[in-house]
């Protein structure tokens, strides 16, 4: 399948699972996973910083329009889109992507996978959640929030690669 | 100026990342905004439409639910209907000029309970004669504010919204108040500015007053849950039990005020 229109439909799925599945699921008032972030982490690695960017905001927007919060995931979804080229050296170290294209479950290994999936999702939810708030006074939800939501999501981020890896085996 | 092209194309990144960040807080600072001055309309029939069909799969599952709930409201309209309605002639004795309130009954397409501002997405929109501003309430209690329309939806800002005031009046002292939300628990609001001298019980109605142009008065808001008497501030506090269920809601009315566009004109020419 071309490359592209794969991208595309990843798109549209992964919003539409988040807007219309994972935001009603209630567990609790404080953990809210976010799913939509699997786009931004499995773009190939060569894509140019500035479309990383672009990409983010308009995913971001896109959540927002079903959200009724306009900015508030645009804004996280960029900030990670800006952080994704360090993440992504600061978690390989000496790994060498000679043959690799894209962020792959496959050939990085399932604990690349981890330290990268957890510090995407850190940055993202960080920044949701304060701009959500955008005041000081309610800190303690916030870092609650933060520290509860973030498992949530790596687990189910995770799983998603998981079921998305086998799939391609199949192919 | 080709100093300025160089300095852009270098550092392109950081330039386009700061100008999609400052987008981003625009977007949301002005969305924070009371709702009235909001210049960005974030209603949209696709998104609407989206939804409608998601929760149309869903409400196969609570059919029944909510042909008993709606039964129950149709007895308790018909037991109010007595008083007006003449069984020997079949006539209703009630004439247009009296009526305050129109109701126009809508469907909830999407909702949330667990973010710090929730929004209440319903099936109706400008073409049903909804505008903003209206009130919205379940047949339970008080819902929400329409905050946005489109052509064939509308959102609702819920009570769980952390800038949801409501102006509300405790039923046994006649007492005026004003309700919020705090934002963790879809079932609890917080009645602030409770004169000193007014202690409440537990289970206390709260209705809504008759100062705010949105919602009729007397309508149903919640019960007390909890009392909390400050010795410092001069106001007291109370925790409320929400009536409407924030979580199952799915009909809703929304409340068209008659005598709005005369109150309007009033106030334009007070200013």
């Amino acid at each position: 399948m071309n490359k592209t229109v794969l991208q595309i439909i990843r798109f549209v799925v992964l919003v539409l699972f988040q807007v219309l599945v994972i935001n009603h699921i209630r567990l609790g008032g404080y953990v809210h996973p976010y799913i939509y972030l699997v786009f931004i982490m499995l773009l190939p690695f060569s894509t140019p910083k500035w479309q990383l960017l672009v990409l983010g905001f308009a995913l971001g927007l896109t959540v927002d329009l079903f959200t009724g919060t306009p900015g508030l995931h645009a804004g996280a979804t960029t900030l990670m889109a800006f952080c994704r080229p360090s993440i992504i050296k600061l978690v390989s170290g000496n790994i060498k992507f000679e043959n690799i294209t894209e962020p792959n479950l496959g050939q990085l290994g399932g604990l690349w996978f981890f330290r990268y999936v957890l510090c995407m999702v850190f940055i993202h939810h960080f920044a949701l959640f304060f701009l959500e708030s955008f005041s000081i006074r309610l800190m303690g939800q916030v870092l609650l929030r933060i520290l509860l939501s973030v498992p949530v999501s790596i687990f189910l981020i995770m799983m998603i690669l998981y079921i998305f890896k086998s799939e391609k085996k199949r192919e | 100026m080709y100093n300025l092209r160089r300095f852009i194309i270098k550092h392109h990144f950081v330039i386009l990342f700061i100008l999609l960040e400052v987008i981003s807080v625009l977007l949301l600072a002005n969305s924070q905004r009371f709702h009235r001055d909001r210049m960005v309309n974030t209603t949209n029939d696709v998104v609407g439409k989206i939804y409608e069909w998601s929760s149309e799969v869903g409400n196969y599952f609570r059919l029944n639910n909510a042909n008993e709930q709606l039964a129950e409201e149709n007895a308790l309209l018909r037991q109010r209907l007595s008083v007006v309605y003449d069984t020997t002639t079949c006539t209703f004795d009630i004439s247009e000029g009296d009526t305050l309130y129109k109701y126009i009954p809508a469907q909830v397409v999407n909702n949330s309970t667990n973010q710090a501002n929730n929004y209440i997405i319903i099936n109706k929109g400008k073409v049903d004669g909804i505008e903003r501003d209206m009130g919205v309430i379940s047949t339970d209690g008080i819902v929400g504010v329409v905050t946005d329309v489109s052509r064939h939806f509308a959102s609702v800002m819920s009570l769980l919204h952390s800038k949801s005031v409501v102006g509300v009046r405790i039923k046994e002292s006649q007492e005026l108040a004003s309700l919020k939300w705090e934002t963790n628990n879809y079932r609890y609001g917080m009645v602030e500015d409770i004169p000193t001298h007014i202690l409440l019980q537990k289970g206390d109605t709260i209705l809504t007053s008759s100062h705010s142009y949105i919602f009729p008065e007397d309508l149903m808001v919640g019960t007390v849950e909890e009392f909390y008497p400050t010795a410092v501030d001069a106001l007291n506090k109370a925790k409320v039990r929400f009536a409407t269920d924030f979580a199952t809601l799915r009909h809703v009315y929304v409340i068209r005020d008659l005598h709005k566009p005369e109150l309007d004109s009033l106030k334009a020419r007070l200013k």
